[in-house]
């Protein structure tokens, strides 16, 4: 069983560049840190800026170059990996915890529970996303929570958990008339147990699916929030704030901006990537 | 071979030609007509002279109204405006201004010496006019203040063109106030017609008349034909756009949608200062104000005269000037370069942690002590007070920073229960000290609230001095007084003092007669386009 998944995923070419691409970038964001040379808020203004006090462009001493303030750009995206993989993972389990949780129910339910569940996903899908998580990471940065990580985690699992309650309350309703599940609720097994038992086994291959291609999805939306001055507090680099301080320098001084936004691009392909090679994988009915 | 053709097209696109697109005809002399396009980061707020008191409205009350005296185009030194001439009686306190001959508004209707005087009186009726603590020194201005006269004793209308100001004590500056735009000639009839529309309809005695204004979007200035200097202004009609952010109005004037751009972000600034072709076209001035961080010197450990020096030690002045691009002059006190009073001979602190560490440890200090700096949450703050930080931990000492909005900032920094401890400025009105040492370190400006002296910085010798300083008419012994004074700033240190902005703007080739202002900052009133026969710009 197990090699039969990991040959059809190997012979994915994309899933395997996804997945090498996701392996790299964990590696950077677990041992980065620890190997970097300089604090990534570390200033050296006497040496990390021109003598007009303009950035540094990429050189052996700093391999992607300094920022405004001469911090070192490779470990900020080093230890932006970080942060930016620890926030897309917390705010996609979150999505996911609230997602499956509607979906299953909806999905076993159906009737009335099911149409209320899913007048709420319609609703929370008929904000624009960037505006309701501007809004929300707004209120949540008011209400004074310990980390400033947090009020995004908060946000994006807020916002995202829809797209997965549908999903899988689709596929749960498919499996809910299975003869396995018929079958089980004959014997008296209890609603909960049929959830879990029989229905979640059959429903994981959706859920990994939609869980990183979700995960892609929060790792732009962090970006995004970062960007809007709505992320984690400075001087902690995500890859967001990253590209938002170095805006106004993209004619002077482009490597502010294409370190982060380069790195945002190749996590956000590789988990996609991955996420189409996983979606193939068990589904090969929608292989073209 | 496709990826051949994209990495030529990223390489043509990487550089294109950001040279001038235009150049100036070469005109000799000044060509008169067309429309300057400038724009400003804010938005105008009011025209009315007696209330417009922030930077932008500033910049638009500038082509508006004229003044009795004014400032030469280039210099802080006086010049004959509306008045033709003035001069001091010999009891050192009465002024007299004489008015040109035919002066008019821009309605054609008569400006007289009577007009001045209502002005003035307004400033002092309107218990929200920010302009009446200027106009204290002169007789009877108490008695308008505090409702008890409307009419101002000192200030008298002698004939038409002759307005007679008497002051209680005397006092040089005196003159400086009246180039302030609050002191510009208004009729009472066209107050009483537009009330509190008067914001939108300037009377205007300047060069220029206000003519659309889209209120926060642009407004337009037209020639004013009724304006004293036939010969000024060279220009028909400027359009200033409002609310535009500073690189946006870089790049409008890369495309040639403006004429000028203000006060370049520091990409652009950094970027052009570097384009040999743009040199020429670049206008810089030191500007009437200064920047530090104010101490609290009743409180532990500020009182310490020794811990205020060691932080002016620790500071390294020449990481802020790096961090502003080179756009500042690190400064030894608060007077700017150029001002009457300032002490050039007195060197800004040096950067020396040494000494600091030394000075902190006899003034019982501990290492690990640690102060709260309250700073303001732009990125300019953060910047600078990320430095201060790092430069106070080298001596030893912890700095929590604080960040809090400006208007927030200025309001707490005058209260007695405020920080002790946070970043401080002073935007000069007029080129005099009295408008610097007085307002920020005399015992007099001390309060429970809105203090202007916000360190409670209280030195009987200093008083002395500046009050004595402040009614000298001698140039030679007020100066040398100043000078004085600036010596016992510098010693009991109640700020850390530490830079004085510069400013840049640039002009498209064609535009000339244009600096920048040490105290407007921006003046179009001699401002020209140097265009073709037809008006039109000569591409390069």
């Amino acid at each position: 069983m197990i090699s039969a998944v990991s040959r059809r995923i190997l012979a994915h070419r994309g899933a395997v560049v996804g997945m090498v691409l996701i392996l790299v970038l964990v590696g950077i964001a677990v041992i980065g840190p620890h190997v970097v040379a300089r604090s990534p808020t570390a200033r050296d203004i006497d040496h990390g800026l021109s003598a007009m006090g303009a950035p540094l462009g990429p050189s052996a001493d700093a391999l992607l170059g300094t920022d405004t303030l001469g911090r070192d750009v490779w470990s900020r995206v080093v230890s932006g990996a970080g942060a930016s993989l620890t926030i897309a993972t917390l705010g996609t389990l979150l999505a996911l915890l609230i997602g499956l949780a509607v979906g299953l129910v909806a999905g076993y339910a159906g009737g009335w529970v099911d149409g209320a569940l899913m007048r709420v996903v319609d609703l929370v899908l008929s904000f624009p996303f960037l505006l309701l998580a501007i809004l929300l990471a707004a209120l949540l940065r008011e209400a004074d929570l310990a980390s400033s990580t947090a009020p995004v985690i908060l946000t994006l699992g807020a916002v995202s958990w829809t797209t997965m309650a549908r999903v899988i309350r689709g596929k749960a309703m498919s499996i809910a008339r299975a003869e396995h599940v018929v079958a089980a609720r004959a014997l008296g097994a209890s609603p909960m147990r049929i959830m879990l038992r029989h229905i979640l086994p059959n429903v994981a291959g959706v859920v990994v699916v939609v869980a990183v291609l979700g995960f892609a999805q929060n790792l732009l939306a962090e970006a995004a929030l970062s960007y809007l001055g709505l992320g984690p507090a400075p001087p902690a680099p995500t890859w967001g704030r990253m590209l938002y301080e170095g805006r106004p320098y993209y004619r002077t001084s482009p490597h502010l901006v294409l370190a982060p936004g380069i790195a945002i691009l190749l996590a956000v392909v590789a988990f996609n990537l991955v996420g189409e090679g996983l979606r193939d994988m068990f589904d090969p009915k929608e292989r073209a | 071979m496709r990826i051949a053709a994209l990495v030529l097209v990223v390489c043509a696109c990487g550089a294109p030609d950001r040279d001038p697109r235009w150049r100036g005809a070469g005109a000799k002399t000044p060509r008169r007509g067309g429309t300057l396009h400038v724009a400003t980061n804010d938005q105008i707020k009011s025209l009315d002279p007696t209330f417009a008191n922030d930077e932008v409205s500033t910049y638009a009350a500038q082509p508006l109204f004229a003044t009795l005296v004014t400032y030469a185009p280039t210099s802080a030194e006086l010049v004959p405006d509306l008045a033709e001439r003035w001069e001091l009686d010999a009891d050192g306190v009465t002024y007299r201004f004489h008015l040109r001959d035919k002066l008019v508004y821009a309605d054609g209707t008569p400006i007289v010496a009577g007009d001045f005087k209502y002005s003035l009186e307004r400033a002092l009726r309107a218990a929200d006019s920010p302009f009446y603590p200027y106009l204290v020194d002169v007789v009877g201005a108490g008695d308008v203040i505090q409702g008890r006269a409307t009419d101002c004793a000192g200030i008298v209308a002698i004939s038409e063109r002759e307005l007679q100001i008497r002051l209680v004590r005397p006092s040089p500056s005196f003159v400086f106030i009246l180039t302030m735009k609050f002191a510009t000639p208004q009729r009472a009839e066209w107050v009483a017609q537009w009330g509190d529309q008067l914001r939108r309809h300037p009377l205007a005695s300047g060069p220029f008349i206000r003519g659309d204004w889209d209120e926060g979007t642009k407004i337009s200035f037209v020639r004013n034909t009724h304006y004293w200097d036939p010969s000024q202004p060279y220009l028909d009609r400027i359009e200033m756009l409002e609310n535009i952010p500073r690189d946006t109005q870089f790049l409008m004037f890369e495309r040639g949608e403006l004429d000028t751009a203000e006060r370049l972000s520091a990409p652009d600034y950094v970027w052009i200062v570097g384009q040999p072709a743009w040199q020429p076209y670049l206008h810089q001035t030191a500007l009437m104000r200064v920047f530090g961080a104010r101490m609290n010197v009743t409180k532990w450990p500020f009182k310490d005269v020794r811990v205020r020096r060691a932080l002016n030690y620790a500071l390294d002045k020449s990481h802020t000037v790096k961090l502003l691009n080179n756009a500042a002059v690190p400064s030894h006190g608060m007077l700017p370069p150029g001002m009457l009073g300032r002490d050039d001979g007195l060197v800004p602190y040096p950067h020396d942690p040494a000494t600091a560490r030394k000075l902190l440890a006899e003034a019982g200090v501990p290492p690990g002590t640690e102060l709260t700096y309250v700073t303001q949450n732009d990125e300019q703050g953060e910047t600078l007070a990320a430095s201060l930080k790092g430069d106070l931990e080298d001596v030893g000492l912890i700095v929590n920073v604080q960040l809090v909005s400006f208007a927030t900032l200025s309001t707490i920094s005058g209260s007695v229960d405020g920080p002790d401890f946070s970043i401080t400025s002073w935007v000069g009105d007029y080129p005099d000290p009295t408008n610097f040492l007085d307002v920020r370190f005399h015992s007099r400006a001390i309060a429970d609230e809105n203090a202007t002296n916000d360190t409670r910085y209280s030195n009987p010798e200093l008083d002395t001095l500046l009050d004595a300083a402040r009614g000298e008419l001698d140039p030679a012994k007020r100066t040398a007084m100043y000078k004085r004074a600036e010596r016992i700033l510098y010693d009991d240190a109640p700020w850390i003092y530490d830079y004085h902005p510069v400013t840049t703007e640039v002009t498209q080739p064609y535009v000339r007669g244009f600096e920048l202002h040490p105290i407007w900052v921006r003046d179009y009133t001699h401002t020209w386009l140097d265009l073709d026969a037809n008006g039109e710009r000569i591409p390069r």
